[in-house]
């Protein structure tokens, strides 16, 4: 059995995080999502690993040649869909197989449903089902997919995962991959449609908090660095190596922290918060349910919460992300989420600057303390 | 400068070897061979480079052979002058890494004697001098016997008819062995080692090894002796391109990766220490190392004070230069034969020395006192480029290091720029490029050998004739060459040299020089001055010294991409220079 990783899709949605990456690089609970969709195959015994990169494929590469493990990878030359990335991975496909987004969270029960039936899908319920593929069902078996409907006929979506033969290529016309199962269908192939167990999908920025609260549940305990005597833990903690952790912090888990950080003294890290490698946080700063990426500093007393801080950001001291509730139009599409903020690489913030349920594009430099909401493109100057 | 490898065990070793080989093309290219041991010794050799086809060598029996990766300095490239080379009666076979420098004298006297001679190549004598010392049961002996007769350097692997065994000697040129389950290798450098065993044997100069089946014996100056076993920690996936379609680009993008690593892990305390009580500080390097090291000058020299000269190791051991104070070698390989000979020079002015390399384990680490390592891990692209960022990680944060920690915010988040400089659109910069003949690359201060190393990128693996100049010098002549087919390539950032380097600007856009300007992102003076415009990620200094150096090795790359170049083996060039 073998494993095809689709990780060359840009992931324009969830801009500003997919400037400098592809959707599937976009770290959760400290480790880029396709790292997570590795475990899941893995655990299964699949092996023998085939990543199509496109969209800002030296991230993929690199990081995929840092792995303890191998992986064959590919590049799609440009991204014309999931079919047209399938096919140029062709020629590392010799076995019966699976197609997995890498831009997905998948666990591996679901992957052990799916991995021995020969012509197979996995579907889940979704609340929002228009964002997705429809899955229509008769018996068992797909009869139909329609992608993203205005209305949907039934709440079944496609995962995007699939197990197939190593024949399905050849007669694979089309550049998306659903429109060419429905074509297989419709030449007689018998699709079985499987419930999958846990599946998540991230469309916009603000949806990558709740990937991470999932994905947090999942991290295995873990004391690195050097912590102070009067440091206090509950729930799952995982601190890496170089970490250093001043007087009187707390933390509260699910956390994870990466290596090489320094935090405190007197911090609070609340939980469902992931803080990636070299982060320095103040003293007197509260974080809960964010997600704060490499290289990030946060400054004295300040307050994160429900917040995306992007790779390489500096937040002066007094920075607050306040929760609320608002409407965003992203690709012509209006959506209501209520989050504290989303601030992509390297946004730099005076002290005293409240980020109010707001999405911060990529250097973008705020030089006064002021209350920011709504959206901020990329490169802005705030004076 | 050659790549040698050899195999003593239970497998047929001709296809290993040439696996081996195929490892070592780095070092050269022009000329391949194998010669193994079945019964007698069969030889199979040809000029040009390894073809890709998987059987090559597999008629070849024994399982002992020696093989050879040339790169020509004595005699043109051609299959007679290919290696391994034989003796008159066939029953010797020899290859060599290095030069002997008396050869013609000991091949007058060896035909005088009645040798024939097939090649032109300084090695063969090697080989007609094992022949008259060789009795059989006795080869090691008759190896230190011819040994005693050369001048010059070498690594040398010699089997003979009847002998279970490889002789392995080295003198100034590297030589590893490697220990495995029931089997001996030895090569110029460890990676073809790799896939057989993690344990390795480094060689001091005058050793002369016996390999046999899963067993070594050693010895200097006719005594035997002993030395350390070493656990490699590479593993040979690091050698692969991995998806990238050149080894140069792979390693492009790993830079970020290099410098933090580096960085965090070298500890340049008691350098410092060092450097405080030098009266002066000299830097010795070749190519690449050596823009590094005037790099490092003008850091060194404005952040801490400390006069350091920048001297390039083939010219330094020509000449008898005052010398005073720490001498630091930087070179990649840490085989680089020239830094080696100027180090070895300073230490006997009784200097203290100290090298900055990437190579645990090679020849520099055993010469200087100090060694500072950088984290670049293998560098296999001809043309070096982390290596370049690892050497400049280090001498930052020595620089920081004696001006009290002034540059530590800056390198601490040097490599999120880095990563920035990865994505700078580059395809109007590289249609300028492609069609010139001329490309002069100018700057001022430090980027002064950041333009340097930019032309030398470029002209290493694009073949486009590029120059690099101080700003101001191209008015003291070179200006006389501008014209509209002659691009300029421009580093301008603000500081003190800005307002000058802007009137430069000005004056070849007066020449009709078609102008590539590297500046401030949102600098719109300069923006509007040059043809295309290519802003540096924010940074404070001195972080645009790594950035625009990154975005000048990208440009090459792509420049040389576009005309089809074989970007990772350029022609004439191999990675690392281990003769003068």
């Amino acid at each position: 059995m073998q494993a095809v990783i689709l990780a060359a899709g840009e992931g324009m949605r969830l801009r500003p995080l997919t400037h400098s990456r592809p959707k599937a690089m976009i770290p959760v609970a400290n480790r880029p999502i396709i790292a997570h969709v590795m475990d899941a195959l893995i655990e299964n015994g699949i092996r023998d690993l085939v990543v199509v990169a496109g969209y800002r494929k030296e991230s993929v590469l690199s990081y995929c040649n840092r792995l303890p493990f191998p992986v064959t990878t590919v590049v799609q030359k440009r991204q014309l869909g999931t079919a047209d990335a399938l096919r140029a991975a062709a020629g590392e496909i010799h076995d019966d197989f699976l197609v997995v987004p890498g831009d997905n969270f998948i666990d591996a029960a679901s992957i052990a449903k799916v991995k021995d039936v020969q012509n197979a899908m996995l579907v889940r319920e979704h609340e929002s089902p228009s964002n997705f593929g429809v899955v229509v069902i008769r018996k068992g078996y797909v009869t139909g997919i329609i992608e993203k409907p205005e209305l949907a006929p039934t709440v079944t979506v496609s995962t995007g995962i699939f197990s197939l033969t190593p024949g399905f290529l050849d007669r694979m016309e089309t550049t998306e991959l659903p429109d060419a199962v429905m074509d297989a269908i419709s030449r007689g192939m018998m699709m079985k449609a499987i419930h999958a167990e846990g599946w998540q999908d991230a469309i916009y920025p603000w949806d990558v908090l709740k990937l991470n609260r999932s994905l947090l549940a999942r991290v295995e305990p873990q004391k690195g660095g050097r912590i102070h005597g009067s440091v206090i833990f509950s729930g799952t903690v995982r601190v890496g190596e170089g970490t250093t952790l001043g007087p009187h912090t707390t933390l509260q888990g699910p956390v994870v922290i990466g290596d090489d950080c320094q935090i405190g003294p007197g911090c609070c890290i609340m939980p469902h918060t992931s803080i990636g490698s070299r982060v320095r946080i103040e003293p007197f700063t509260l974080v809960s349910g964010s997600l704060l990426m490499d290289d990030v500093s946060v400054g004295s007393h300040s307050h994160l919460q429900d917040a995306v801080v992007g790779e390489g950001c500096s937040l002066a001291d007094h920075t607050s992300t306040v929760r609320d509730e608002s409407l965003f139009s992203i690709e012509g599409k209006v959506q209501k989420a209520a989050f504290g903020a989303v601030l992509g690489d390297r946004v730099t913030a005076a002290p005293f600057t409240v980020f109010r349920n707001c999405v911060v594009g990529n250097g973008v430099s705020l030089r006064s303390g002021r209350v920011i909401t709504s959206v901020v493109p990329d490169g802005t100057l705030v004076m | 400068m050659c790549g040698i490898v050899g195999y003593v065990g239970r497998r047929t070793a001709a296809p290993l070897l040439v696996e081996g080989l195929r490892k070592l093309e780095y070092r050269g290219y022009d000329s391949y061979g194998v010669a193994t041991l079945h019964r007698s010794v069969s030889v199979l050799k040809k000029s040009g480079r390894i073809p890709p086809d998987a059987g090559l060598g597999k008629g070849m029996k024994g399982k002992i052979g020696i093989g050879h990766t040339r790169w020509a300095t004595h005699g043109e490239p051609s299959d007679r002058n290919a290696h391994p080379h034989t003796d008159c009666t066939g029953k010797i076979a020899v290859v060599h890494n290095g030069i002997i420098e008396n050869y013609v004298g000991l091949r007058e006297e060896l035909e005088e004697r009645g040798h024939r001679f097939r090649s032109d190549t300084d090695t063969e004598v090697i080989a007609h001098l094992v022949e008259e010392a060789f009795r059989p049961g006795k080869l090691q002996e008759a190896v230190e016997q011819a040994l005693t007769r050369l001048e010059g350097s070498y690594a040398i692997l010699v089997i003979a008819q009847d002998e279970p065994g490889i002789v392995a000697a080295r003198k100034s040129s590297p030589l590893v062995l490697g220990i495995g389950d029931g089997e001996t290798l030895a090569a110029s450098d460890m990676t073809p080692l790799l896939e057989y065993t993690e344990r390795v044997i480094f060689l001091e100069d005058g050793d002369v090894a016996m390999l046999r089946e899963g067993e070594i014996t050693i010895c200097c100056n006719g005594t035997s002796v002993q030395r350390p076993v070493e656990q490699v920690t590479w593993c040979l996936d690091d050698v692969k391109k991995g998806g990238f379609p050149h080894f140069m680009l792979k390693e492009i993008h790993e830079q970020p990766q290099v410098f933090y690593e580096t960085v965090r892990s070298v500890d340049v305390r008691e350098m410092a220490i060092q450097v405080r009580s030098s009266p002066w500080l000299t830097l010795i390097g070749c190519g690449t190392s050596y823009h590094a090291g005037l790099v490092a000058k003008y850091l060194l020299e404005e952040h801490a004070g400390i006069p350091v000269r920048v001297e390039m190791g083939s010219e330094f051991k020509y000449y008898a230069p005052p010398v005073r104070g720490l001498v630091v070698g930087i070179t990649q390989s840490g085989e680089t034969a020239d830094t080696l000979t100027a180090l070895q020079k300073a230490r006997s002015y009784n200097c203290p020395t100290a090298a900055v390399t990437n190579v645990v384990g090679s020849s520099v680490t055993r010469l200087a006192d100090h060694v500072l390592y950088t984290r670049a891990g293998p560098e296999i692209g001809v043309a070096a480029t982390k290596s370049f960022t690892a050497q400049l990680a280090v001498f930052l944060q020595l620089a920081s290091r004696l001006s009290d920690g002034a540059l530590d915010d800056a390198i601490g988040t040097a490599h999120l720029a880095i990563g920035d400089a990865l994505r700078t659109e580059l395809d109007d910069a590289v249609g300028l490029c492609t069609g010139a003949k001329d490309i002069f690359y100018v700057g001022r201060g430090p980027f002064y050998p950041v333009a340097l190393e930019g032309a030398l990128k470029m002209k290493e693996i694009s073949y486009i004739h590029a120059e690099g100049y101080p700003a101001g010098e191209l008015k003291h002549g070179p200006f006389a060459l501008l014209t509209p087919e002659t691009p300029v390539v421009a580093i301008a950032l603000p500081g003190p040299t800005y307002a000058a380097m802007i009137s430069n600007v000005k004056e070849m856009k007066a020449r009709q020089a078609p102008v590539i300007g590297i500046g401030a992102t949102g600098d719109t003076e300069i923006a509007e001055i040059v043809d295309v415009f290519l802003p540096l990620p924010d940074g404070p200094e001195p972080v645009p010294l790594l950035t625009s150096t990154v975005i000048l090795q990208r440009l090459a790359y792509h420049t040389a991409d576009a005309l089809s170049r074989d970007i990772d083996r350029p022609r004439n060039l191999a990675k690392s220079v281990t003769v003068e």
